[in-house]
């Protein structure tokens, strides 16, 4: 071996020791493939949903329905048809009609002679971008005003179910997010409390802690929300929501917390912190803390897609979110109709956004978990 | 055999101190909400045409007992949860247990046949995985557990129900037929339950499976390796006899101590699943008792008997286990 080798190699072996955490468990987690292609999937998923408002060709709410195209099948962009190709996507025009053979349901027929071409970064309803920046531009939609696009198709008052759908997601991130940062906070004080004393509270705190785990949470959880004031604004239901599930959240959370303070807390680095006159908060700041953060990183990383099924699930009996909202349980809301099961199956197109949104987070957390482990190497 | 009673005992006297503190939070979650019992059933008596007055709701207030202090009401309340009396619905003026009699016990018959079925499957599925080392089966039995985490049952139960519409024209919901559904209970009342009962049961299980399954594989896959199985390898025994004989054991003690955390997550998807399958048991008259009518009186009752019976189902387990386990009978007792 040579010189230069060897150097090359105690210098991996120097960085291997005095890596920090974060990047310890960045390095194992870029070794595990299913979940590297699954967090390159949530990221994507979390940029269309924060980019909702741009990507989207119209307003989600009933005020960019599309009066002339209700329950209206997807439009799927082509590039040719019997007229010969075009190198710019369009969608073909379509003729309504209605008459006593087709039972007086709108009967859409795609009129193969008009080309209705797709424009890219036009101007269309105003939005704010990240809440703040004003703009009017979208991705894409239809030159001039009068006709619209929808990739998914529309729902029974008209309104695009591709908008709703990125929409919808962003309500999901959003309210996951809050949810998971309420059982947090209350994670971290009940577990830190029980955790660090210890004791008699300890004992008694996790009781309380499994009697309220033994609950199931949904009922639980529907028999709060059925309560909640029909005249409430959606802004009041969506954080009334995601205290909800923050508050079903924390048992479990809770335990993971005081277990790894029970643990560490008896860690000779502990000891030895403490034999050099450090105070109690010091410890916890600097030692306790960052000693379990990346575990709990994990944990919270975990519980999100339940908080999401959670909300969706709510939304879904008309117990959580309601319509001026977009989540997907308000969008699933009306399909166990027969009509709907019969005639307009796209309405159930989202539904794979978040079976792919949840399998990422899921897959993620997995990755994540393994890679947290100083253990899991040894394991396999 | 004086130890184990005494364990039974502890772990009795630890499931009802349990149920005492899920019965004190769920009646004071009760309480909390805005409008007690009195409110709700003279309101429903107003919007029948009957003049009502503040004076009546106080009466009816005293009628009810609602005027006593909370501690009160709540030992009341536990008292008569603990005999399988509820008091009567708030807007129905039915005895609960009444009411709530065979929907109950439909539910829960549903809800622990979800749960045998799952391991029924799970369990060979999950030991045969973890001892072969074939990558396909492997891995497509971790996608599965994947889907089975990710697709939520009641999106399964759509789906379900979607296909089939579309594909054999029948929409699968209920659970008896029309002609059997007031009937009494009867051999041919059951073999209809059971002709409508197979789906909500496999869509129950169908999480249930993928979980148990993923558990089943880690736990065994942690004992395969250990050295007695070696050392059982060694004096010659192979195969089926092999993993039943000497890891499953192991293997399996912590999966009989999960089955109430399992109980619990079907409870949590029973009402949704019963919404859309429309079907008539405890979890869709808790959605009526919520939903429609906001009747706390019910809804609490229901809650009550759910984790009335994780809390029996982990007291049995724990039992079950301590009888197939000396170790941890002891531990209870250091």
């Amino acid at each position: 071996m040579s010189a230069k080798t060897m150097k090359s190699l105690q210098q991996d072996k120097e960085t291997y020791f005095t890596a920090s955490q974060s990047q310890l468990i960045w390095a194992r987690f870029k070794k595990q493939r299913a979940a590297m292609i699954a967090a390159g999937v949530l990221v994507f998923i979390i940029v269309i949903g924060i980019l909702a408002p741009a990507l989207s060709p119209y307003d989600p709410t009933i005020a960019g329905r599309d009066r002339d195209y209700l329950n209206g099948a997807p439009q799927i962009p082509q590039f040719c048809d019997k007229n010969g190709c075009s190198l710019r996507p369009f969608i073909h025009g379509v003729e309504r009609t209605r008459s006593a053979e087709t039972n007086f349901r709108w009967v859409e027929e795609p009129n193969e002679d008009i080309r209705h071409y797709i424009a890219f970064f036009v101007e269309g309803s105003e939005f704010d971008l990240f809440g703040v920046i004003p703009m009017d531009t979208h991705l894409f939609g239809l030159q001039g005003d009068e006709k619209m696009i929808h990739l998914f198709g529309t729902d029974s008052a008209g309104k695009d179910i591709f908008s709703r759908t990125l929409h919808a997601i962003f309500t999901s991130l959003q309210i996951g997010t809050l949810g998971v940062l309420i059982s947090f906070v209350l994670a971290l004080i009940i577990g830190g409390v029980s955790g660090y004393y210890g004791g008699r509270l300890d004992s008694v705190i996790q009781m309380v802690t499994d009697a309220v785990r033994t609950i199931p949470a949904i009922p639980l959880v529907m028999s709060v929300a059925a309560f909640v004031p029909t005249e409430w604004t959606s802004e009041q239901r969506f954080f009334m929501i995601a205290i909800i599930l923050g508050l079903i959240g924390w048992p479990t959370l809770a335990r993971r917390v005081r277990t790894h303070l029970l643990t560490e807390r008896n860690q000779e680095y502990v000891l030895a912190a403490q034999l050099c006159g450090a105070s109690s908060p010091h410890i916890i700041r600097r030692h306790l803390l960052p000693s379990f953060t990346s575990y709990i990183i994990v944990d919270l990383v975990i519980s999100f897609p339940y908080m999401v099924l959670t909300e969706t699930g709510l939304s879904f009996i008309g117990l959580g979110l309601k319509d001026p909202v977009n989540s997907l349980g308000v969008m699933l809301q009306n399909v166990t109709k027969a009509d709907v099961l019969l005639n307009y199956q796209w309405y159930f197109i989202p539904v794979l956004f978040f079976v792919a949104l949840v399998m990422a987070f899921v897959f993620v957390g997995d990755g994540l978990r393994d890679a947290a482990d100083p253990y899991s190497d040894s394991k396999k | 055999m004086l130890q184990f009673g005494r364990f039974a005992l502890m772990r009795a006297a630890m499931a009802f101190i349990t149920l005492l503190i899920v019965s004190f939070v769920v009646f004071s979650l009760m309480e909390l909400v805005p409008g007690d019992c009195a409110e709700r059933y003279l309101s429903y008596k107003q919007t029948q045409g009957v003049a009502i007055s503040i004076a009546d709701i106080e009466s009816e207030r005293v009628r009810l007992g609602l005027d006593r202090p909370f501690i009160t009401r709540w030992s009341t309340w536990v008292v008569g949860a603990f005999q399988g009396d509820f008091g009567d619905s708030c807007i129905l003026r039915v005895n609960i247990a009444d009411l709530l009699g065979a929907k109950f016990w439909i539910s829960l018959a549903i809800a622990m046949s979800s749960l045998l079925l799952a391991y029924s499957i799970a369990v060979p599925v999950g030991i045969i995985a973890a001892s072969s080392r074939n990558a396909v089966l492997n891995n497509s039995l971790r996608i599965f557990s994947y889907l089975g985490l990710a697709m939520p049952n009641f999106l399964l139960a759509l789906m379900i129900m979607l296909v089939a519409t579309v594909y054999f024209g029948e929409t699968l919901t209920g659970l008896f037929s029309a002609e059997y559904r007031d009937a009494d209970w009867s051999w041919a009342k059951f073999v209809d339950l059971l002709k409508h009962a197979w789906l909500p049961i496999f869509i129950l299980g169908w999480s249930a499976t993928a979980f148990a399954l993923q558990t089943v594989r880690a736990l065994m896959s942690d004992e395969i390796g250990k050295l007695y199985v070696t050392a059982a390898k060694a004096r010659g025994l192979y195969g089926a006899k092999l993993l039943w004989r000497y890891p499953a054991r192991h293997a399996l003690a912590p999966i009989v101590n999960s089955l109430g955390f399992d109980l619990n997550r079907v409870f949590n998807e029973l009402p949704i699943v019963a919404l859309i399958l429309t079907l008539s048991e405890a979890g869709s008259l808790l959605i009526d008792a919520l939903a429609k009518s906001n009747d706390q009186q019910l809804a609490g009752a229901i809650i009550f008997l759910l984790t009335a019976s994780i809390v029996t189902l982990n007291f049995l387990t724990d039992i079950l286990l301590a009888i197939m386990d000396p170790r941890i009978r002891k531990s209870i007792l250091r």
